[in-house]
């Protein structure tokens, strides 16, 4: 066994790391040598002397581990680009959020829109609202149609009021000349015409008044053609009587004339007769 | 004293540094807690300056903290934190050989500092107080422990102080166990020697105490 060996187990030996047969081969080296014995004497009072130095004490440095976080942390590159991404995503976010942006693919259009929804759901509802105002439209033009029936109603009212009075005038106008005209014809003629007018009168009256009644009832054309037929037949009626009159008046005339003519044919014959008489007398 | 404290450190830790791995920020600031007295007094050691030290400590913590989810057994864990923080020694000892008049002065001007300290250590007088005399101890020992070469400056610090096992030791150097424990003789050898130079033996320091 060369010194070399035993120098280093000896080393072990002094700091108690030497096991086993080394251990056993060096204690019994160390009993046989009284070299080995000294010089292992001359170690342990080394190290007796060299445990007299005393540890320094020293505080850790409490800020040397928040430094060192921060060193971790902040100084990481892959931290600071991670958290820069994540920052812009988060403000992307947020101003998407509060903007209101909607980004959305559908039906083969991209929409980028700034409170989308609404404008979405406007154009969706835009086909209903016809449909919903087709009724609505409808109704309209029921209630237009309503106010045109009204209009037209009052108007109608108003007219035939009109025609009313204005009939009732001719008739009053007329009835004063056929009465004027019969007046100055014969008491019989008067008193004839007088009466068949105021049939006639009498009987338009309730014409009318039927028609009034009947026209009140739904059938504004009906009123309406019969208004126009009646004023015809009204014409036509007043033309009749004045045709009657005319008639009547020549009639008349023909009767005063053939009147005069028989007055005068005895005038003459009374003349002559008494001409004739005289003459007569005269050769009598 | 420091191995049961470790020990017990150690067995929170196991706990611990799970939850740390986890990304538990508190865990891993008690973790930082738990460990950094130790690596701060490793490179202390190692430097024999307290800026350094701190530097170092607080770059190994960092980068305990960044590398921390890479850590494959937890078990591994404090070989695996004495590694980063050996590395960050041997950094600064690159940078310091970069301006070697400068560290040259950084020591020189220490020891200056120090030198009334050592005036009346050498002195030895009768009445010291039994504190200063024992900081006086440890001034010189620590000043003896840097005049040794880094690689086994390093192996006594973590031997003799961190109480790290010497295959832990190998694993954190990542070199053989054995290389390790050769390192170690040399390095006591040689504090030996310089402790002799600066007459320092088992009565000086029974009648220092």
């Amino acid at each position: 066994m060369g010194y070399k060996a035993s120098e280093n187990d000896l080393i072990a030996y002094l700091y108690g790391e030497l096991e086993g047969k080394d251990k056993e081969a060096l204690e019994q080296h160390l009993l046989e040598n009284a070299e080995a014995r000294m010089e292992l004497e001359r170690l342990q009072v080394l190290r007796h002397t060299l445990g007299h130095v005393k540890d320094k004490e020293v505080i850790a440095p409490t800020i040397f581990v928040g430094d060192n976080k921060q060193r971790f942390f902040w100084n990481a590159p892959y931290f600071k680009t991670i958290v820069s991404i994540a920052a812009s995503l988060l403000i992307i976010l947020m101003v998407g959020k509060f903007s209101d942006l909607q980004v959305g693919y559908s039906n083969g259009e991209l929409k980028i829109s700034f409170g989308g929804v609404p404008e979405v759901k406007q154009l969706e509802t835009t086909p209903p609202n016809p449909s919903l105002t087709s009724t609505e439209v409808q109704e309209m033009i029921n209630a237009s149609l309503n106010q045109n029936n009204l209009a037209m109603q009052a108007t109608w009212t108003e007219t035939q009021k009109q025609l009313d009075a204005s009939i009732v005038k001719n008739l009053a106008v007329n009835s004063a000349k056929i009465d004027n005209l019969v007046r100055e014809s014969s008491a019989a003629s008067q008193a004839q015409i007088r009466e068949f007018v105021s049939g006639m009168h009498s009987e338009n009256m309730q014409l009318v008044k039927n028609y009034f009644q009947l026209t009140s009832s739904e059938q504004k054309q009906y009123i309406e053609s019969l208004l126009v037929d009646f004023a015809k037949y009204l014409q036509q009626q007043r033309n009749d009587d004045l045709q009657v009159v005319q008639t009547q008046l020549k009639s008349l005339e023909q009767n005063t004339d053939v009147f005069k003519q028989e007055t005068e044919q005895i005038l003459t014959s009374i003349i002559s007769t008494v001409g004739n008489k005289n003459s007569l007398g005269a050769k009598n | 004293m420091t191995d049961t404290l470790l020990d017990i450190a150690m067995m929170h830790a196991d706990n611990l540094i799970a939850r740390a791995k986890g990304g538990d920020q508190n865990a891993q600031g008690k973790v930082v807690q738990l460990w950094y007295k130790r690596i701060y007094n490793f490179s202390y050691k190692f430097f024999l300056d307290h800026d350094l030290a701190m530097e170092v400590s607080q770059k190994t913590f960092i980068s305990m903290c960044k590398n921390l989810p890479a850590l494959q057994e937890n078990a591994r864990f404090k070989s695996w934190l004495y590694k980063i923080a050996v590395n960050y020694c041997r950094e600064e000892v690159r940078k310091k050989k970069g301006s070697r008049s400068l560290s040259f002065d950084v020591v020189w001007n220490r020891d200056a500092e120090d030198s009334p300290k050592w005036e009346s250590s050498s002195h030895r007088f009768d009445n010291p107080e039994s504190q200063l005399q024992q900081r006086e101890l440890s001034d010189v020992l620590q000043a003896a422990l840097l005049e040794l070469n880094d690689e086994q400056r390093e192996v006594v610090i973590m031997k003799e102080y961190e109480g790290l096992k010497f295959r832990e030791i190998a694993d954190v150097l990542n070199i053989s166990e054995n290389t390790v424990k050769s390192r170690m003789y040399y390095g006591l050898d040689g504090l030996r020697k310089i402790l002799e130079r600066k007459n320092i033996n088992k009565e000086t320091i029974g009648y220092g105490l």
